[in-house]
């Protein structure tokens, strides 16, 4: 049997070692698998995903990435942190933080250059991003001068130039219109399709069943409560109601007030 | 009532950098001839021009330099009355301070045009005292004239990548493109602080209230600036940051860019050659 390409074992985490963000977490994720991180704000997602990308280390319990355990002093070694950073890419929350260049070009291929790709693959990758996404007038553009969707999609072009065969996303389509969302899914769907690995954490509950083929669920006390099948645990509104996944949603249909669970799943669909 | 409104000139002062650099950038993303350039050879011909600036000493040598400079500007389409009134703002600031003495017999001793009598003091102003001042404001408003154009026609980002050609370290290069980037995103946070605050509480009479307010934002600001660069620094360690940047190079010099570095190095030479001849 292959070797899931993360394993946990009794993960936590606390900030500032006061504040608990992860409680004992246990699971792995298996190479070209794609799993979503699922769970209220303030649950833990993404410090598990700085977790997976060894920006922060355990506190208890250990991470392993093939078969080898992450600790802090490895990354010490240039050669282990640019290895391990050739085969997982993150793309944070914030586009503002991931984008920290003076122009989208240079943000796109910041990862390759680090890393030591060569010119001539720079160039092959940027132009093959550049018309994936489209966004070939946002090269000389400045960050600060881009719309939310444009910086998303930079954002996920800048670490899609790294060429990683893990992709830890953390809620990328938060704020974005139907349309961006769309793109955004289907570019994530590509990846998958071509080999990637794919850990999503949102609570956007619309894209779920689509990025996933195992959804972790996160409680109140910072643990998974619950991991399966994403059609399962969709489908157990009382499961999702508890855990503050779902909301009720007034509306009016033919001049009556009418009431039930918002899911962002397929609330648009109800006669 | 202009005095009191600092959450009003907060917002005007934020809103009007954002523009001034909108509008800059406006300037270098025209077609124009300097843009077309390519930015080292750009920035290596007008620092030549302004170390020949000051080798010069003579008044119409110097003025027909800030003669091309303007030709320049028109080239590369900038609007003549934006420019005049861009470099005439900070000529008299570098220049007065030490023009204005040098009119005097004090520090210019020589033949007298005209004296004052001041307090009993007499100062006289000499022809040497104004040959000085006009030579010394030439050399300003030229120099002045040649930095504010490149800065007009080149990239913000492309200045910083110039910096390499003169030895700058891609570290320096590197953390000033990431602060010039940065101060959009404070500005922008700024901005919206002080029309919530404005929109909650309307018009702030009080100076103190004022005060108290921008000071307190002031320090909620730097909080935030703190907290962001750690995990700035995060995202830059999770793409492979170590510690020594590697920027791209992506300039490419073309046939135009050497015949308008051999132009300039002949009218280089040919002022150094007049000018040892005109004194």
């Amino acid at each position: 049997m292959e070797k899931p390409i993360f394993e946990l074992k009794n993960v936590s985490f606390s900030y500032l070692k006061r504040f608990l963000a992860l409680n004992n977490l246990n699971f792995s994720i298996s190479k070209g698998s794609k799993v979503v991180l699922m769970g209220a704000n303030g649950s833990g997602k993404s410090t598990l995903l700085s977790i997976l990308d060894s920006i922060i280390f355990p506190d208890k319990g250990s991470v392993e990435f093939m078969g080898k355990e992450l600790k802090e002093s490895d990354f010490m070694e240039h050669k282990f942190s640019q290895n391990f950073r050739k085969r997982v890419g993150f793309v944070f929350q914030n586009p503002d933080i991931q984008l920290f260049c003076p122009t989208v070009k240079e943000d796109i291929v910041f990862g390759p250059l680090q890393l030591g790709v060569s010119n001539a693959e720079i160039k092959k990758r940027l132009e093959k991003l550049v018309s994936v996404f489209n966004i070939g007038h946002l090269l000389d553009r400045a960050p600060y001068q881009l719309s939310i969707g444009e910086k998303r999609k930079v954002a996920l072009a800048s670490v899609l130039a790294i060429d990683t065969e893990v992709l830890l996303l953390d809620e990328p389509t938060a704020g974005l219109d139907p349309q961006t969302t769309r793109s955004i899914i289907d570019i994530i769907l590509e990846e998958n399709a071509a080999g990637k690995t794919i850990v999503t954490a949102t609570h956007d509950l619309h894209i779920v069943a689509e990025i996933s083929d195992t959804v972790h669920v996160f409680g109140g006390v910072k643990n998974i409560v619950r991991s399966g099948e994403p059609a399962k645990i969709l489908s157990d509104e009382e499961f999702l109601h508890e855990h503050n996944l779902v909301h009720i949603h007034r509306h009016k249909h033919g001049g009556e007030m009418h009431t039930h669970e918002h899911r962002h799943l397929d609330h648009h669909n109800h006669e | 009532m202009k005095k009191n409104n600092f959450l009003k000139t907060s917002i005007m002062g934020a809103l009007s950098f954002v523009k001034e650099s909108l509008f800059a950038d406006e300037f270098a993303l025209k077609k124009g001839f300097l843009q077309g350039i390519d930015p080292r050879f750009k920035a290596a011909v007008i620092v030549a021009f302004v170390i020949l600036v000051m080798l010069l000493k003579n008044v119409f040598l110097i003025l027909s330099l800030y003669i091309i400079c303007l030709i320049l500007a028109c080239l590369s389409g900038i609007n003549m009355g934006f420019f005049l009134k861009r470099t005439w703002i900070f000529i008299p600031l570098f220049s007065l301070i030490i023009a204005i003495p040098a009119l005097f017999s004090v520090f210019s001793p020589g033949k007298e045009i005209f004296s004052l009598n001041l307090l009993g003091f007499k100062l006289a102003v000499t022809q040497q005292g104004i040959d000085s001042a006009i030579l010394f404001l030439s050399r300003v408003a030229t120099s002045v004239s040649l930095m504010v154009l490149f800065a007009l026609v080149t990239r913000h980002n492309q200045i910083l990548k110039v910096l390499r050609i003169f030895g700058v370290p891609q570290v320096f290069v590197m953390t000033f493109g990431m602060c010039y980037r940065y101060i959009f995103l404070f500005v922008g946070i700024i901005q919206d602080t002080y029309i919530s605050i404005k929109s909650r509480v309307g018009f702030i009479s009080s100076v103190n209230k004022g005060q108290k307010l921008v000071a307190g934002n002031i320090a909620l600001l730097w909080q935030r600036s703190y907290q962001m660069q750690t995990q700035v620094y995060n995202a830059m360690l999770s793409r492979g940051y170590t510690g020594e940047p590697k920027l791209i190079e992506d300039f490419s010099a073309a046939i135009k860019d050497w015949i308008f570095l051999i132009i300039a190095a002949t009218i280089i030479i040919l002022m150094l050659w007049k000018n040892q001849y005109l004194n």
